[in-house]
């Protein structure tokens, strides 16, 4: 025995000879038996699990603690964690939970820690700590070691060929989301040539369609929606651009690692894709996908909520992209995946640095074009109010001087100067104290009822939600006063946003107050002439995205137990440990440090990236991934079934500049995708809407855009309920449906949508009584079978001829003779809406061979 | 499915199509017509007490101290400030003491008080278990709905009787397991209060609205019923067809099956909604044709109709009334509780009794209560005087009751502070009140698991404990 150790054990010993028979008696009568009976199930030897890993059952384990830190400090009550959780003082530190000891109980405990917490108890079993987790062990997880080429495309079995019928159907259904024309079966069927099947493959990457049905699938990987959910379901403003951004992304091959980059740090990117038309930038819409998620509009703890937006964007952020639940690794070190709780707050450190802005994303050259057609405007006359503060007004912002300190400006903004100002500001950050906002404005009169939607506006923001609006009156000087109340005490900022091209808006000052009676104005302001707002039609339009950006920079402490208020060591902001190792450049002072997240997200040498994303491939063509677990690739998923498959795809995919229609072709020109045997799998809600439009002739295939607002049955009810959208959703494809998050659509959702709350990589594919309702009796499915019988019947006048037609187009293949014996006679006795309603309830209908 | 539940229950189907290897369209469907709408019976984890529930949901959150927590020290320093500082709060402006306007009663052999509000359930108090304890938390409306229904505060988790129908399938034939009764007002958070979440969309709520067409396309939009047979006809040849086309695929076997089960579920409706059967007694214990309890009367009454079918999990939410935010009331509140309680009350006591007399009360689990209760002090309105003054929000100590399906009535369990505001003995959380509920109906709450996002997700997440002495 070492000296050290000596020496411990003579303090150890001196500190069991220093507890007297009085103090054991005391610690024997009054203490023990209070443990026994209200703590013991928890952090005691039976409990299971021992809870916040704190054993109580002995002298080492009140000292040593949980994951809180030590129970107690000896001699010292009152700095005690104990004493402060049994005095139910803290509302999130109550114990025990089912109720509060008595008061002498209380004193007892106070006087025994007072007193050096005299404890004869010794720990038997040792105790809980904290499970130490091996990152290097976890490394050699197969989804973890590097991706490793094999010499040749591995062989796989492939069944007997599928007909060239089943073969377009399939190809033409997962390239596009849409079934076959006609004409493009008769002419595939025509093609004897070898290189038939790579003209179709061409013909439908090359197809604008091709683009949406590939965003959809990418849409349910970002839990996409375009309004906040909770009380009210507010709009999550342009919200449709990154869905258009995506469809554009996968129509122009836009190389995946690219992409992945956009997603973390497009606003930050220092050389940023442009549009193809020159007028914007796409990359920073890619950090669209951050906001997403559900908002509160009356968060009672700021803190807290932001807690739950991160958790909620990493969980996002790790499935997408890694395949990964790192999200669990928010109150404990992951259980089963190489994920330490301080990897999940490192993660978080780059997330509590970025803000949610509301954007203008104008190319340099757009700017320029605005900022020359802005100068040939006149000038308003420059005529303000003088006004003076009060002892209860705190001066938030002046615009007198420029662009006030904190506060970002996009577009051509001038709310201090004359002229029109075109784009938006955003404040910093601050905790709002004051009962009443005044701004002093002038500008267009602008309906109150457009809230958020409305093109001129001052708005107070707290936690995301975008909660009080100040409108200008169109009377010239005036001040708008607010009273806040749930956004008291909360986090907020301001937003000036300037939409409009025929009206304007200008902004003096913002001053918090006491006073609900504004500050007063000087002599200027009354009767003041204005000069009158000139019309501006001539202003190109700017291009507004909800995009992300630094803000506050900083590290996160590891919040113990995944708890606000309870804070631990520092997570240094850094890259996974398993992928990337210790040793990691640390983050500039200042910066958020997402743009080296993106370099790792989006790395060759990271072996998650290119497989997870190329097994998403394989699975929306077979119906199931080769690893059939698309969004965890951790210990809990599976293992994929052909991992050599897995990595020459990966290495092809990566090989290629990761274009995603290289992955594609590779697929799809397959002898295992040209099987008859694959299995018969049901179509996506939204392609059995999309057939039911295109198969009656109704679809119209116009791209992008706001989106159409849903319809609404009177069976849908509720807080924010919308003005209803047609019926037939403008014969839209379905993907530009609106998102309302608690308004989606009812058939959307009996047919397996995801609710846009996580990740969905595979979705469901129920059988439920609800399809077959809402396919019998929607109102939706029996408009569609309306229209195709009116067009049946104006274009083909034979009956015979027009029962064959309709096989062709709803099922891509000739009717057999009875069948059309079968239908027409149905069709002569009930009509043809009947006969063509019944071919779209045919499972012929909804499944694909 | 990947659920570990699941996996070791086999369902009907399942079974038929494994055992079979599949067989085909016609031969399938006769078979699968005892299948059921929200999916086939499976056993309970142990012996359950109760089959269904009933979840009298008073959204908005009524007030405890005005209903079943008596607090004497409130009327005693009325006006007075709180002695001590009060959480935060949504509004937040207020800590002046407001004691209740009601007078409270002892009642039954159990001699449990109740106020004025609530005379006729005041005469069932011996049937009741008052958990005067409950814990929530979550302070305002939308994720305080979340989390009583789903035991998470946020959107898209499961609600408990999508959890109840998942761990038990239905005995209903052709109604669906779970059955939302709607009267005008969907809770803040709306449908999702009732979604089924992560799990098979089977075991989403189903809104029932006032009205002959209670539920979304179960009938055919032209109303051209005679014309629903023939294209069904049509259908099942057609479908023969597919199935030798695209070979013997269980779940295409089980779309084909599928319309059939809603043709019947269709058919089933109109007798449920058909009253005229129950007598004028009956009619008249609910409150039916009463001018503030008709509405919630029936609804109450439908509730046992549904119970008497097999629908595992049935809830009411708080009736309309104009001028009224449900039991929200910031303001106003004297007045709004009062109109409230008396559209609720007799059809609450009706039921009870109606259960008890036809010996269902013991197989069926009825709860009552709301998203949180309401604060010790006032809330004064922005004009509004004395008589105007409301409760805020108030997740830190509240009542609801349990009553029936294996409960032990004529019991108080657990207490608030002398000023109502905090639970301080036997504090029973949310995530104890539905571990209790699945207990009851013979589910472990541990072991009703479903395999999503990595993790096996409960009802109870990582929380609950079966609250002993509420079982009889």
């Amino acid at each position: 025995m070492d000296r050290m150790r000596w020496a411990a054990f003579l303090l150890l010993g001196s500190a069991l000879y220093a507890q007297t028979a009085q103090e054991l008696e005391f610690f024997e009568k009054r203490i023990r038996p209070v443990f026994a009976a209200k703590c013991m199930g928890c952090h005691g030897p039976q409990a299971s699990p021992v809870r916040a890993h704190l054993r109580l059952d002995s002298r080492e384990g009140m000292r040593k603690g949980g994951d809180s830190g030590p129970a107690i400090v000896p001699g010292d009550a009152a700095k005690s964690l104990l004493m402060k959780a049994v005095s139910y003082t803290d509302l999130d530190l109550r114990m025990p939970p089912t109720g509060k000891l008595s008061d002498a109980e209380i004193a007892d405990l106070r006087r025994w820690i007072d007193m050096g917490a005299p404890d004869p108890r010794t720990a038997a079993g040792g105790l809980a700590g904290s499970r130490q987790l091996d990152v290097e062990r976890g490394k050699r997880h197969w989804a973890f070691r590097p991706v490793a080429k094999p010499a040749a495309k591995p062989e796989m079995a492939a069944g007997e060929p599928a007909s060239k019928r089943v073969w377009l159907r399939r190809v033409t259904y997962d390239l596009t989301g849409l079934p076959p024309s006609r004409e493009e079966m008769a002419s595939y069927l025509a093609d004897s040539s070898t290189e038939s099947d790579g003209r179709v493959v061409e013909r439908l990457l090359a197809s604008p369609h091709y683009g949406e049905r590939w965003a959809r699938h990418w849409l349910d990987l970002v839990r996409f929606a375009e309004t906040n959910g909770h009380e009210f379901d507010n709009d999550k403003l342009d919200a449709w651009r990154y869905r258009d951004y995506v469809i554009r992304a996968f129509n122009q091959d836009v190389p995946y690692n690219q992409f992945v980059r956009e997603h973390i740090a497009g606003d930050l990117m220092p050389v940023k894709r442009l549009s193809r038309d020159g007028s914007f930038y796409e990359s920073p819409i890619g950090t669209g996908f951050y906001w997403f998620g559900e908002v509160l509009n009356s968060a009672v703890d700021s803190v807290k909520s932001r807690s739950d937006q991160v958790d909620n964007q990493i969980d996002v952020m790790g499935k997408t992209f890694l395949g990964l639940t790192v999200a669990c690794a928010r109150c404990h070190d992951h259980k089963f995946d190489p994920v330490p709780t301080l990897d999940y707050y490192s993660l978080a450190g780059y997330l509590h640095s970025t803000a949610m802005q509301e954007a203008v994303i104008d190319s340099p050259g757009r700017g320029r074009a605005i900022g020359e057609a802005a100068a040939k405007v006149p000038h308003r006359q420059e005529r303000r109010p003088e006004t003076s503060l009060r002892e209860n007004d705190v001066l938030f912002a002046s615009f007198r001087g420029g662009t006030p300190d904190g506060w970002t400006a996009q577009g051509v903004p001038d709310a201090h100067g004359a002229k029109e100002f075109v784009g938006s500001y955003t404040s910093r950050k601050f905790a709002l104290k004051q009962l009443w906002v005044h701004v002093l404005l002038r500008g267009t009169k602008t309906d109150k009822a457009l809230r958020e939607r409305a093109p001129l506006r001052v708005t107070v923001v707290a936690d995301d939600h975008k909660s009080e609006h100040f409108f200008p009156g169109g009377k010239g000087w005036e001040w708008v006063t607010v009273r806040m109340t749930k956004e008291i005490g909360r986090i907020c900022y301001f937003e000036i946003v300037d939409r409009a091209r025929d009206g304007y808006l200008q902004v003096d000052r913002i001053v918090l107050s006491g006073d609900e009676k504004a500050p007063p104005l000087g002599a200027t302001a009354e009767g003041a002439p204005e000069a009158p707002v000139p019309a501006q039609p001539s202003l190109p339009p700017s291009t507004f995205a909800m995009i992300a950006m630094d803000e506050d920079p900083g590290d996160t402490r590891v919040h113990i137990r995944g708890s606000h208020k309870n804070l631990g060591e520092i997570a240094p902001r850094r890259f996974l440990r398993v992928i990337a190792g210790e040793d990691q450049t640390p983050v500039e002072p200042g910066r958020s440090g997402r743009l080296a997240l993106a370099e790792w997200m989006a790395s060759e040498r990271n072996p998650l990236t290119a497989r997870v994303m190329v097994n998403r491939i394989w699975a929306h063509h077979f119906g199931k991934g080769l690893v059939p677990t698309p969004d965890n690739f951790g210990m809990t998923g599976e293992r994929p079934s052909n991992p050599a498959m897995l990595d020459w795809l990966a290495a092809r995919f990566v090989e290629s500049g990761w274009s995603v229609k290289a992955v594609h072709r590779e697929i799809v020109l397959s002898p295992q995708y040209r099987a008859a045997n694959l299995p018969v799998r049901r179509l996506e809600a939204e392609a059995i809407r999309d057939a039911l439009l295109a198969v009656s002739g109704s679809l119209d295939p116009a791209m992008y855009g706001r989106s159409v607002p849903p319809y609404i049955s009177k069976y849908q009810d509720g807080r924010g309920k919308p003005k209803t959208g047609p019926l037939d959703g403008a014969n839209r494809r379905s993907l530009y449906i609106e998102v309302r998050r608690n308004f989606l659509t009812p058939m959307f959702l009996a047919f397996d949508y995801p609710l846009p709350v996580s990740t969905t990589g595979a979705r469901g594919a129920s059988t439920v009584p609800s399809q077959a309702l809402m396919m019998m009796n929607n109102e939706f499915v029996l408009l569609c079978a309306g229209r195709w019988a009116q067009r049946l019947e104006r274009e083909e006048p034979d009956e015979q001829a027009r029962v064959r037609r309709m096989f062709e187009e709803a099922f891509a293949r000739p009717a057999e003779d009875w069948e059309v014996r079968e239908v027409a006679a149905f069709a002569r006795e009930r009509g043809w809406k009947e006969a063509a309603h019944t071919l779209f309830n045919s499972a012929e209908f909804l499944y694909v061979q | 499915m990947s659920s570990s539940h699941m996996r070791s229950a086999m369902t009907r189907r399942e079974a038929l199509c494994r055992c079979a290897n599949g067989f085909g369209g016609m031969a399938l469907l006769s078979m699968l017509a005892r299948e059921t709408a929200s999916g086939a019976v499976r056993a309970p984890h142990f012996p359950a007490k109760a089959k269904s529930v009933i979840f009298l949901f008073m959204d908005g959150g009524p007030s405890q101290m005005d209903s079943f927590d008596p607090k004497p020290r409130l009327r005693a320093d009325h006006g007075k400030p709180l002695p001590f500082k009060p959480p935060t709060t949504v509004f937040n402006i207020s800590d002046k003491i407001l004691g209740s306007p009601y007078e409270f009663k002892k009642h039954g052999q159990s001699g449990a008080e109740v106020s004025d509000l609530f005379p006729h359930v005041a005469g069932c108090v011996d049937d009741l278990a008052i958990i005067r304890s409950m814990v929530a938390d979550h302070s305002e409306h939308t994720a305080a709905n979340y989390f009583m229904h789903s035991g998470s505060g946020f959107q898209g988790r499961p609600s408990m009787g999508s959890w109840v129908n998942y761990g038990l399938g239905s005995v209903s034939e052709n109604l669906p397991g779970f059955i939302v009764l709607e009267s005008g007002l969907i809770p803040p958070g709306g449908l999702d209060c009732f979604g089924s979440g992560f799990l098979p969309a089977t075991y989403q709520g189903t809104l029932f609205r006032k009205g002959e067409h209670p539920i979304a396309d179960l009938e055919p939009a032209g109303g051209d019923a005679a014309g629903q047979r023939a294209k069904l006809d049509l259908l099942a040849k057609l479908n023969k067809g597919v199935v030798k086309r695209f070979g013997e695929v269980s779940e295409m076997e089980a779309t084909i099956a599928n319309y059939e089960l809603a043709y019947k579920m269709q058919k089933e409706v109109p007798g449920l909604l058909d009253l005229s059967q129950e007598s004028e007694a009956t009619k008249k214990l609910y409150g039916i044709g009463g001018e503030w309890t008709g509405e919630f009367g029936r609804e109450c009454l439908l509730a046992r109709r549904l119970v008497e079918r097999g629908v595992r999990f049935i809830e009411l939410l708080t009736p309309e009334r104009r001028g009224l935010d449900r039991w929200d009331q910031h303001s106003g509140i004297e007045k709004g509780h009062r109109i409230n309680a008396q559209s609720t009350d007799q059809p609450i006591a009706g039921l009870l009794k109606d259960l008890k007399s036809r010996g269902l009360l013991d197989s069926t689990l009825v709860v009552w209560g709301g998203e949180f209760g309401r604060t010790p002090c006032a809330q004064f309105s922005e004009k509004g005087g004395a008589s105007d003054v409301g409760r805020d929000h108030n997740p830190f100590g509240f009542t609801m009751w349990m009553a029936g399906g294996g409960v032990k009535g004529g019991q108080v369990v657990g207490a608030t502070d002398d000023f109502g505001y905090f639970a301080v003995e036997n504090k029973i959380h949310v995530h104890d009140l539905h571990a209790t509920m699945l207990h009851l109906l013979g589910l472990d709450h541990k072991r009703l698991t479903y395999r999503w996002s990595g993790r096996d997700m409960r009802l109870t997440d990582v929380h609950g404990n079966v609250v002993k002495e509420l079982l009889a």
